[in-house]
């Protein structure tokens, strides 16, 4: 069966372009959804970085009730898992969870290692470097983004509170958004990869298949069949074929038109006698 | 038949040195059917090689002790993964392009062992830039589609060119209608 013409002609490629075609959607799909994945991280570090600014100006005037509020709001937002702001030491000063307001980080959990790996906590990092992706405890996958908040002139220079010039990092909010949508647009575009992966292979193997068929496979049994019918002794003709058959075709003719009038000669031969 | 007739074997009717010629062609023509046949089991080697090496890279390697860090440092940073990508795709390109025009031009030349260490080599590179769960089935396919088209083309190579031979053993043995043994 594998070693028949057809098959020869069908599984190389069938294989081939399966196969080409599988791997250039499985890498295609892993670049696309890590663009994808660091297209949310870029929007969440923006987001992060807004909300800071906004913030900015609650904080220099020690307005803790604005600054809950507005933490509050944020955390109302649709796809918004947490926001929390902590300080240098790890305390969580406000957070839209008002249950773990109060409550200390260990420097060792996701999200805060990243910083406080070495013996001196590092004062910048990557935006892909501070974010995370967890499962949160209502089972929820979040991508999470940490991003300090810097001393700056306004900071230590006013009045109300003292910061240190020294000092860089005065504290750190942190920001998780839902990754139900990210996993959801995946989830489409994989699927379309592979609906369209299928009607590449159909087309492909199928006109492929179909094409061979037509011009080579089915001429080929007419004349298979031309010549066993002949060699069984009956008379027929063939329909034309296309340029290369037709040579072959036309020689076959000739042969069987020479062997039928040899036939023909000798049953007349036998007969005189 | 008339004792000396066309059914004898050759070497009954013929002279000497013909008969050494004949047991020497013949020696060679199973010699080559026992090359032949070796080329494919050879073939079928570097699959089962592949396919242990797939189920290590399943696992990322885990069974493996972890490479020390003065020889990860010696080695450098690994390539991006976007690179180590396009030179996948590339790789697969070539390869089936190199299977396909030895198919057309009926060339026994075949490369199971190479195809299996370069597919290694991407296992590895995918290893070492920690990216290789999400890789994994790239690289599978990869190897998947080559080593099957060459597994395939080289069957059908070494099946034609055994019956060719077979052939040459029956007119040999003067046994019309390639009904030799082989063995």
């Amino acid at each position: 069966m594998f070693k028949s013409l057809t098959a020869r002609a069908i599984i190389p490629v069938t294989v081939s372009v399966t196969g080409f075609v599988i791997v250039c959607c499985i890498l295609l799909y892993s670049l696309m959804k890590t663009d994808m994945i660091n297209e949310v991280i870029r929007f969440e570090t923006n987001q992060a970085q807004t909300i800071v600014k906004s913030t900015r100006y609650a904080m220099r005037h020690d307005d803790r009730e604005s600054l809950a509020n507005i933490i509050d709001n944020i955390g109302t937002q649709q796809g918004v898992e947490h926001v929390r702001i902590f300080n240098k030491k790890g305390l969580i000063m406000f957070s839209s969870n008002h249950k773990e307001t109060g409550k200390l980080l260990d420097k060792n959990a996701a999200g805060c290692i990243e910083c406080h790996s070495g013996s001196v906590p590092a004062a910048t990092l990557g935006d892909m470097k501070q974010a995370r992706r967890f499962a949160n405890e209502k089972g929820k996958e979040v991508i999470a983004i940490t991003t300090p908040i810097y001393n700056e002139p306004d900071c230590y220079q006013a009045a109300c509170h003292v910061h240190k010039a020294e000092q860089k990092i005065l504290g750190t909010l942190d920001i998780g958004l839902s990754a139900a949508p990210l996993v959801n647009n995946l989830t489409v575009m994989r699927n379309r990869m592979v609906i369209f992966s299928l009607m590449v292979l159909l087309v492909t193997v199928g006109g492929v298949a179909a094409l061979l068929r037509r011009y080579v496979f089915i001429p080929l049994r007419l004349l298979v069949d031309f010549t066993e019918k002949t060699i069984q002794g009956s008379e027929q003709e063939i329909p034309p074929f296309g340029e290369e058959i037709e040579k072959l075709a036309g020689n076959i003719r000739r042969i069987v038109k020479e062997l039928n009038s040899t036939r023909r000669e000798t049953a007349r031969w036998k007969k005189e006698e | 038949m008339e004792k000396g007739g066309m059914n004898r074997p050759v070497e009954e009717m013929a002279p000497p040195g013909f008969r050494q010629n004949h047991a020497r062609l013949r020696k060679e023509t199973l010699a080559k059917i026992r090359v032949l046949q070796r080329k494919f089991t050879t073939e079928l080697l570097s699959a089962v090689l592949f396919l242990l090496l797939s189920i290590a890279a399943l696992y990322d390697f885990a069974f493996f002790p972890s490479l020390p860090e003065s020889i990860r440092a010696a080695l450098g940073r690994p390539p991006s993964v976007n690179m180590i990508g396009a030179l996948l795709l590339i790789y697969v390109f070539s390869g089936i392009l190199l299977i396909l025009s030895r198919m057309m031009s009926g060339s026994g030349k075949y490369g199971g062992v190479n195809h299996v260490g370069f597919i290694a080599g991407f296992y590895f590179f995918y290893h070492f830039s920690g990216k290789l769960p999400e890789n994994f089935w790239a690289v599978f396919v990869a190897g998947v589609t080559i080593l099957g088209l060459e597994s395939y083309h080289l069957w059908i190579y070494c099946s034609e060119e055994i019956d060719k031979e077979k052939e040459v053993l029956a007119l040999l043995d003067a046994r019309p209608g390639g009904q030799g043994d082989g063995d």
